[in-house]
């Protein structure tokens, strides 16, 4: 160890006047980036065993687009040809398979959050430790934990077993991995209330159900509400992928159309979703501005091509 | 343990550590219908002292007592944080209503007539009625100290601890907000512990001032405590 047996001044760690010391305080940042890139190489190339595959990628990438997956096929929003459609002309879309998918996911989805929501709350101030002693909230956070360390596909593999193929299954996988997800959401946001408005309900002798509704209810709501209405929406993008499972929802064709290497049909289903994703992005961010403190305050509305993009863009882009 | 006393310390040390306690050797007694202010410098522990007998920090040592209890109960006590403790996202209705269960026990209590009652009252007493159904949030802060007020005087505690609770208030607020609280104390002849870093506002409106000095408080030994008996 000769660093002990420098003097102070002669230490780089200890003498900030030092010069090593300077040069390690500038370039920190620097040089802390180019280890944890460094790292990432080394524990990367004991995985792969020829770097030359990546230089056919783009070229793959190409052929698999031009041959397989461009232009989309857009049969997937007209009328099923079994059952035959009743609607109207200008609702026949109605009966495609695109629509029947998209309506029974976003079905899923709202149905999973409702469900998770009302299951959550109540664990969730059970596992805040500013309410609660450590051997009700530690519990509540196992079981929160327990149901969020599956993904919602393995839930639902597990319910498809349980109680058969559809939506059902869909249902009960998504509200599971809800509970555990918003609970932690949720919790997280109860632990954050700010300390005054507890001290005073203890102090005045208020009972855990009238501190919990009366105070930390009322105080972190905004935030609860926020984060549902984030849930319904992630529940959406992760209802796409259940279907794989048989457990309803788009899903369930976009493996089908898989199964047939029916790629052109996959890619229209996949367009379809991402601006069903960016319309509920549009919704969620005018319904969450009702709940936040910015909610309070007039400003101009961004313009709807904003969600897809940073918000310095926005401001550079925006008409003045 | 005999209750002529509504708060009573005996050798207590306060502080959030056993190592550096913030305040040793302490003994007080607040009587009925006594309004005390403390004052002194700060960092010194005026509001630890406060949050100690409002029961939210613990005793490192000593004892206190509260009506000849070890803690208040339910309703006894009416605490004003120097934050104030208010639901910012709730309305003003919300957050004095608190007060008025605190000091009722029945659940179907917050849906009572009474309750509706005790919560107009308070808020009218301050004069905040055209602000009933408004979030704390949007209110200014001499509007929040007047929420907190209404919240205690509907709460109808025997004992009231305010941390700063006069903050930086205007003077007409300010009086009114002095007002509602003394006439109170006076008229249910409850107990009001006020921490007041103006010496001169202290002065005013207490009956005894206990000034804080080096860490040490005991009105029963001459130094390095000041005690000021007014009247």
């Amino acid at each position: 160890m000769k660093n002990r047996d420098l003097s102070d001044t002669e230490n780089p760690m200890i003498n900030p006047e030092h010069p090593l010391s300077s040069v390690w305080f500038t370039s920190r940042w620097f040089l802390l980036i180019a280890l944890l890139i460094w790292l990432s190489v080394i524990v990367t190339n004991g995985m792969v065993d020829s770097w030359g595959r990546l230089a056919n990628g783009g070229e793959n990438l190409m052929i698999f687009i031009d041959e397989s997956l461009w232009p989309p096929d857009w049969s997937v929003i007209e009328p099923q040809a079994y059952p035959v459609c009743t609607e109207p002309g200008w609702l026949d879309f109605t009966c495609s398979t695109a629509w029947i998918g998209v309506v029974e996911t976003l079905k899923i989805a709202f149905v999973a959050t409702i469900f998770g929501m009302i299951i959550s709350l109540p664990l969730s101030l059970f596992a805040a430790r500013n309410l609660n002693p450590w051997w009700l909230s530690y519990p509540s956070r196992f079981i929160l934990a327990a149901s969020r360390s599956l993904p919602s596909i393995i839930w639902a593999i597990f319910f498809v077993i349980l109680v058969g193929l559809g939506p059902l299954a869909g249902i009960l996988a998504m509200t599971v991995y809800t509970i555990g997800y918003l609970g932690k959401l949720q919790y997280e946001a109860i632990e954050g209330v700010s300390r005054p408005p507890l001290d005073a309900s203890n102090a005045m002798g208020h009972g855990w159900l009238e501190r919990s509704f009366g105070v930390i209810i009322p105080e972190s709501a905004n935030g609860l509400i926020s984060q549902a209405i984030f849930m319904f929406e992630y529940n959406f993008r992760h209802g796409t992928v259940i279907g794989i499972v048989g457990a309803g929802g788009i899903g369930y064709y976009i493996n089908l159309y898989l199964k047939f290497l029916q790629y052109d049909k996959v890619i229209a289903y996949l367009v379809l979703i991402f601006i069903v994703v960016l319309l509920l992005d549009l919704l969620s961010i005018a319904a969450r501005s009702f709940f936040t403190e910015e909610g309070d305050v007039t400003r101009p509305p961004s313009p709807w091509w904003g969600i897809i993009l940073p918000s310095a863009m926005i401001d550079l882009l925006k008409p003045k | 343990m005999d209750s002529q006393f509504v708060v009573e310390i005996r050798d207590a040390s306060i502080g959030y550590s056993m190592k550096e306690p913030l305040l040793t050797s302490i003994n007080l007694q607040f009587s009925k219908g006594e309004i005390v202010a403390i004052a002194g410098p700060s960092g010194i522990g005026k509001t630890t002292l406060l949050r100690t007998i409002a029961g939210l920090v613990p005793p490192l040592q000593g004892s206190f007592s509260i009506n000849g209890k070890k803690a208040a109960s339910r309703g006894e006590l009416g605490y004003i944080p120097q934050r104030l403790g208010l639901v910012r996202h709730a309305s003003v209705y919300h957050n004095v209503l608190l007060g008025a269960l605190a000091g009722h026990t029945s659940p179907w209590f917050p849906f009572s007539v009474k309750a509706k009652q005790l919560t107009l009252e308070a808020i009218s007493s301050v004069g905040l009625d055209d602000k009933i159904r408004t979030p704390i949030r949007r209110l200014s802060g001499g509007q929040q100290r007047r929420v907190a007020t209404a919240r205690t005087l509907a709460q109808r505690p025997s004992l009231i601890l305010a941390d700063e609770f006069l903050g930086e208030l205007d003077e007409e607020t300010m009086t009114l907000v002095l007002e509602k609280v003394t006439n109170y104390v006076r008229e249910s002849n409850s107990t009001l512990i006020v921490v007041e870093h103006d010496i001169s506002r202290a002065k005013q409106m207490a009956d005894r001032l206990l000034i804080m000095d080096d860490g040490r408080l005991n009105p029963f030994v001459s130094s390095p405590i000041t005690v000021e008996v007014k009247k």
